[in-house]
């Protein structure tokens, strides 16, 4: 019995040694219960090989490029998704122009402060344009920095991979936020330019002196406010049946965009009932009011049409008649402010300060928050 | 029982006067306590003193007789494999012969002398997504309870198919089942084996002396000081599958001369596994009664225990993750800070137990008893928090190469380079991608470094379930006939159940905002209404700054009054025994919330609506009813009762034959009943109590080693409710799911037997549960957003119970299926495929040679076999919206591919085990168990999951496709060893 029972006792404390050889700390305290507060993450220094005046001059309109060449730019940050209003990407600027980098993550403002110079290594990545519509009425969109998307829907696609951010797009030192610059209205860009021929574009400026509304002579309308909406946007968007276009003047926008809950009571109010379903060129699929319905109580709803947040593009003037909009996400925090009356009826003028951006060749002034639009009375 | 027995000797003995015959002796059956089977080939040793006279074993019977012996006082020791051995003074007198009638032995709780290494696993399963239970506990001495109730445990087995909260839970004579869930509580005494080791078990539709249970087992752990086997008692306990060290001691003193009788029972468990990451142990557990006879009639105990510490905690992947990661034991909830691994997901507990018993016993035909018992302290179960910024989990969706590239086209995932991408991320297992494969905590510490004026935009949250628990339970026991036996009691609770959210760290940051990021996907716009607390908004201005330690997030009670009444009385005859019981009861339960949410902001004190710049806060249901998240809601409140019907038939030789039926009208649980109590008080429309019809016919032998039981079961439970809130894509939103109606049926056999071998110590089990556990019915559900508690879906679940199978015409090409239509165009239904109860083997058998030597060896080698287990579903992929996709319009393929529900591999499992002890001077005693479990090391055996409720748009947006799923799988090869000592 002696025998038997040493050498129990003696593999069983074996068997219990050998994995306390590893560590009997690591073994007993497996995990660690975060008392002690990892490093500040240390920034990184390069050296640009391009301006974004240099690298958009590479870009030729319609085809993007994925880049097979050492090239590295640097910039500042320049906008934040923080109230909402960028999403999923931001800009940076050197002296020559704002480029967007589109990284496809939400909070992007957390990683990459307002301020912070980041350096893009941009072999690997896409240069494509977003926003071009050929014509004389149109022009360019702008030059971003993207993945390739091999659907050819867009000129480049978001980056999204953590691992392919992280090993292109690099966080230097953490610097002031950047200083909007005043554009003159005589800078203000063509519609065929790009960051390579206008140091202004992409950039944040200011832009002075806007007055409410815009008169397209060439159609000769009106244009206040623009929206897109969907009838159900879990059917394919692009079919004219599913779509509402509210647009022209007197639109009864008067917010500047639109979230879930304003835009529910823009539809409810009645005021779109005029509106026509589908595509400017195929009007065949009744309009907004046939939706409506009023029940007993004297509820009213529209079944079938999609309450859902919207963006809004206002439109304003220049004093020479330069059309500027000022395009606003349905899901900012500032979605709902109401765009002061003094404004709508062009008593006051605007002076708005934000990312200079083109769009089917005209601009689009992007604003990172609500107190980029300053009411001058 | 005994005890009593031992005084009745004794006060005869103190009559008795000596005498002189030699023609008296001791006769008796040797019986099992459970049911009264006579048990043959027990020994039986009769003692004068410390002399042994005689030792004879009893007959087919369990008949003995000792002839021939002087008056005189005597000693007798009856053993029995499997049954704890038992010592009886005898006095013989008037050369009588002494007949003892019955001889009851209880069951030996362990299989073999002193091995605790199966209790082991009854008490600790982790909680990694599953509720914290044994599938069940060791009944009497039966082999099927015996193999499956710790066998089973590592294939998250439920006996007959049953939930968990249907087991019935009781501790000192007090329902200890969740107030909320309905749960059995085991994680309040896990580490405490020793302690709460004295148990009465009961399984199915048997009833007990301390309530009338419902149709699965019943157990009331004895917990009282007296009960605790008496000695010192040390063991040190190793495995691989859960944590490293067990270290635990007991003392107990057992019943002593001057009444009183003390326990103690204090353990650590301590140290991670060899195959889960991050998931580990440090926990703590003490015990410690005390109580006191006096004169016989009166005995009081008093006992606390409390189990303090955390436990890191495992979470489901998807296929691809495990894929990716080669290990199906990956682990998504921890990551390296410091490069030292750290678990997100921690459950901190320490939920002290006091409880006061009284037992009076002013004769043999009459006791009662009463208990009060009481439960407080918290309960908390940690997560990740985050506000406005990347969503940190590593596995989540947009992190893996699926979302970027799937080779259908239709999926709509189109850029292989990306997901190469991503890929890469997860196949590199070296150090520099450890932070794409796990929690990057330092990057999250970083986001709260640089955010202005210390807000930290991610935060350990601690969600807390912080009960106080009330309890009086009184029974009493009569038993004025042989004949004829009567037990009866009540039980009363009241619950307080405080659920909240703490800040358990700010991860490097000074503050967290408290405000409701979900609302503010839909509300962004409205400061007021993303406020979790619109009160204190309303009176600062703007949202509260949390810091660490506070409340934030939601904070309500759960208030739940429970009164029961039962009786039960049994009636014997020769061997015919029967039993009727009944319980009638009451249950109220409301919510009271603590806060005012935004959302539901409702009226204010004075009643009038609230207003916030120009926009009116209040809002109101579909019946015009306000819709409040703060103060009480509606009390609901439910009489309840069951009564049930147990026939049995004894036939000497061992064989018993029984049948019992029952019916219950249950209470739904009070997390059932609310749609989002985090948020409202809005009840689920139509709720009701839960109906339940059970009923079994059982065979039993046993007789000279052999042991069998046969087992047949039908149970049809109507009326469940469930809600889940979950993010819907075809919404775009979060949304509160409630289902009521939903029914489902039981039906199946256990078998068990157990049969000797040629070699002496050797024996043969085999047990088998086949069962087919079905839903019988196609709930209704109610959706709504939760954000506004819109009602955006009121209808059946159309595809719930079953789904069609259509008939398939041909085949193109490309294999797809071109289905029959009718001549009016509609598609041919073949047959219904059957939905079932998942997450547990419908067939599970296992077949177990054991060998045990004179000189306490023991050998085991068991094998088991698993079928027919299937997925948890969620109710949205089978809606006619999840099948009909965004044109609406449903196809066979549509419907196949949505509705179905995943059925598990086959598993087979083999395990083994060895143990031997020794006695050192008489006094001491030392032994060990090893076990080797899944010694084949199979690392594909699923043993639960669940399907998300995402859904994938098609490219041209008329169909949807599912995520996948996500799974659980059994570990490894695992060991685990014990050794202890004792005296």
């Amino acid at each position: 019995m002696g025998k038997t029972l040493k050498y129990t006792l003696l593999s069983s404390l074996l068997c219990l040694s050998a994995f306390s050889c590893t560590s009997i700390k690591e073994e007993f305290q497996p995990v660690f219960s975060g008392n002690e507060n990892p490093p500040h993450q240390q920034v990184v220094t390069m050296t640009p090989t391009h301006t974004i005046a240099e690298l958009a001059s590479l870009y030729k309109t319609g085809s993007p490029w994925k880049i097979d060449k050492n090239i590295v730019i640097s910039g500042i940050v320049s906008t934040t998704d923080q109230p909402g209003n960028f999403y999923k990407s931001f800009y940076i600027q050197d002296e020559t122009g704002g480029m967007e980098i589109k990284i496809g993550k939400n909070g992007l403002y957390n990683d990459y402060l307002p301020g912070q110079r980041i350096y893009v290594d941009c072999r690997e990545l896409c240069l494509g344009m977003y926003g071009y519509k050929s014509g004389t009425a149109y022009g360019n969109g702008m030059v971003q920095i993207g993945f390739s998307d091999p659907t050819g829907e867009y000129e480049t696609s978001y980056l999204e991979s953590s691992l392919l951010i992280d090993s292109h797009v690099f966080k230097g030192e953490i610097g002031p936020e950047v200083e909007p610059v005043v554009v003159p209205e005589s800078s203000l860009p063509a519609s065929t330019a790009t960051q390579a021929t206008s140091h202004y574009v992409g950039k944040l400026v200011t832009v002075k002196n806007l007055t409410y509304g815009w008169y397209d002579t060439r159609y000769k309308e009106q244009n206040e406010a623009f929206a897109l909406l969907y009838l159900n946007s879990n059917q394919n968007k692009k079919l004219s049946s599913n779509r509402i276009f509210i647009s022209g003047a007197g639109t009864g926008i008067n917010t500047w965009a639109m979230s879930k809950e304003k835009m529910a009571e823009y539809l409810y109010s009645g005021v779109w009932d005029e509106v026509s379903i589908g595509n400017a060129n195929d009007y065949n699929y009744g309009k907004v009011g046939d939706y409506r319905n009023v029940d007993a109580q004297g509820k009213v709803s529209y079944p079938g049409i999609e309450k859902a947040a919207a963006s809004v593009s206002h439109y304003f003037s220049t004093p020479n008649g330069t059309c500027i909009q000022v395009r606003t996400s349905g899901f900012s925090k500032f979605a709902d402010k109401a765009i002061p009356e003094s404004v709508l009826n062009g008593s006051a003028k605007v002076e708005v300060t934000g990312i200079l951006a083109l769009y089917q060749g005209k601009i689009q002034m992007v604003v990172n928050d609500i107190s980029d639009i300053k009411v001058v009375e | 029982m005994m005890k009593r027995l031992i005084l009745f000797l004794c006060s005869l003995c103190a009559l008795c006067l000596s005498a002189s015959a030699y023609d008296g002796g001791i006769k008796a059956k040797v019986v099992a306590r459970q049911g009264r089977a006579p048990i043959a080939g027990a020994v039986v040793s009769l003692y004068s003193g410390q002399d042994l006279l005689s030792s004879q074993k009893t007959g087919a019977e369990g008949d003995f007789l000792f002839p021939d012996l002087k008056d005189g006082a005597y000693t007798l020791e009856v053993e029995a494999d499997d049954y704890n051995s038992t010592r009886i003074n005898v006095v013989v007198e008037q050369g009588l012969i002494r007949d003892l009638m019955f001889v009851t032995l209880s069951p030996a709780r362990v299989r073999t002398e002193d091995v605790d290494a199966s209790s082991f696993a009854e008490f600790d399963l982790d909680d990694s997504g599953y509720s914290d239970a044994p599938t069940i506990l060791y009944g009497a001495n039966d082999v099927y309870t015996d193999v499956v109730g710790y066998g089973f445990s590592a294939i998250r087995f439920k006996n007959r198919g049953y939930n968990s909260e249907s087991q019935d839970v009781y501790l000192a004579g007090v329902p200890m089942n969740d107030a909320i869930t309905g749960y059995s509580p085991y994680s309040l005494w896990s580490g405490l084996n020793e302690a709460m080791r004295a148990k009465d078990t009961s399984i199915g539709l048997e009833g007990s002396d301390w309530g009338n249970g419902r149709y699965n087992g019943m157990t009331n752990i004895t917990a009282l000081p007296s009960a605790v086997r008496p000695g010192w008692r040390f063991s040190v306990l190793s495995n691989s599958a859960l944590y490293r060290l067990r270290l635990m001691a007991t003392y107990a003193s057992g019943e002593l001369d001057n009444g009183w009788s003390y326990a103690v029972n204090a353990s650590a468990r301590l140290g991670g596994n060899d195959w889960v990451e991050g998931v580990y142990y440090r926990s703590f557990a003490l015990y410690a009664g005390v109580g006191k006879r006096i004169n016989d009639e009166h005995k009081i105990s008093l006992m606390a225990f409390a189990t303090p510490g955390q436990r890191g905690a495992q979470n489901a992947s998807t296929q691809e993750v495990y894929d990716l990661m080669g290990d199906n034991m990956y682990n998504s909830n921890w990551g390296y800070q410091n490069g030292k691994v750290r678990n997100s997901r921690v459950r901190k507990t320490f939920e002290p137990v006091v409880a006061l018993r009284y037992d009076y016993t002013p004769s043999d035909e009459f006791s009662a008893g009463a208990t009060i018992l009481y439960r407080c302290g918290y309960n908390g179960y940690t997560a990740l928090d985050w506000y406005d910024a990347m969503d940190p989990r590593p596995d989540y969706y947009r992190n893996l190469p699926s979302y970027y590239y799937l080779e259908d086209e239709d999926y709509n995932r189109s850029n292989p380079e990306k997901a190469e991408w991503a890929k890469y991320a997860w196949t590199n297992h070296s150090k520099e991608f450890a932070n794409y494969q796990h929690l990057n905590w330092d990057r999250l510490y970083n986001v709260n470094y640089n955010n202005p004026n210390g807000r930290s935009k991610y935060a350990l949250e601690e969600r807390r379930v912080d009960q106080r628990d009330l309890n009086l339970a009184l029974n009493l026991k009569w038993l004025p006939t042989e004949a004829f036996n009567l037990k009866a009691g009540a039980n009363f609770k009241v619950n307080r159940t405080e659920n909240y959210k703490l800040l358990n760290d700010l991860l490097g940051g000074q503050y967290y905002l408290n405000i409701d990021s979900f609302a503010e996907r839909d509300f962004a716009s409205n400061e007021a209404l993303v406020q979790n607390d619109l009160d204190y908004f309303l009176a600062n201005g703007k949202a509260e700054s949390i810091t660490q330690g506070g409340k934030y997030g939601y904070d309500y009670l759960a208030q739940i009054r429970r009164a029961n009444l039962w009786a039960n009385g049994t009636y014997r005859k020769g061997g015919f025994v029967a039993t009727l019981a009944g319980t009638v009861g009451y249950e109220a339960f409301w919510r009271d919330g603590l806060v005012r949410k935004g959302l539901f902001a409702g009226l204010d004190d004075n009643g009038k609506e609230i207003v916030y710049e120009g926009r009116t806060l209040t809002s109101y249901d579909d019946n015009g009813k306000v819709i409040t998240s703060k103060g009480k809601s509606e009390l609901s409140s439910f009489l309840t009762y069951s009564a049930k019907l147990g026939l049995a038939y004894e036939l000497i030789g061992g064989h018993r034959f029984s049948a019992n039926i029952g019916y219950f009208n249950d209470a739904p649980t009070f997390n059932q009943a609310f749609i989002s109590a985090r948020t409202r008080n809005t009840l689920v429309d139509g709720l009701t109590t839960v109906k339940t019809t059970s009923a079994d016919v059982n065979y039993q032998f046993t007789n000279g080693g052999y042991s069998l039981r046969l087992t047949g079961f039908y149970t049809g439970i109507k009326d469940q409710s469930d809600v889940m809130s979950f993010y819907d894509d075809s919404q775009q939103s979060f949304t509160n799911f409630a289902m009521t109606g939903i029914d489902q049926r039981h039906l199946g056999l256990e078998f068990g037997v157990k049969v000797p071998l040629f070699v002496q110590g050797l024996s043969l089990s085999a047990v088998l549960s086949l069962g087919e556990y079905v839903y019988t019915s196609n709930p209704n559900m109610v959706q709504t957003i939760d954000n506004s508690a819109e009602v955006i879906r009121s209808e059946s679940v159309p595809y719930w119970k079953s789904h069609p199978v259509y008939k398939v015409a041909s085949y193109t090409d490309e294999g797809a299926a071109i289905y029959d239509q009718d001549a009016a165009g509609n598609y041919i239904v073949e047959s219904e495929k059957k939905h079932y109860v998942p997450s547990t083997p419908q067939l599970a058998s296992a077949i177990e040679l054991n060998y045990r030597t004179n000189d306490y060896w023991f050998f085991e080698l068991g094998g088991q076999y698993f079928a027919h287990s299937y997925l948890d579903m969620n109710p949205l992929y089978r809606t006619h919206l999840a099948c009909g996709g965004g044109d609406g319009v449903e196809t066979p393929a549509e419907v196949e591919y949505m509705a179905a529900q995943e059925e598990f591999n086959p598993a087979f499992v083999l395990n083994c085990s060895v143990g031997k002890s020794w006695q050192i001077q008489r006094k001491y005693y030392l032994g060990f168990s090893l076990e080797v479990n899944n010694m084949l090391n199979n690392r594909n055996i699923k043993t639960g999951g669940y399907e998300q409720t995402r859904l994938i748009s098609s490219y041209g947006k008329d169909r949807y496709y599912r995520f996948d799923p996500k799974y659980f799988y059994m570990q490894g090869a695992n060991y685990m060893l014990n050794i202890y000592f004792r005296f």
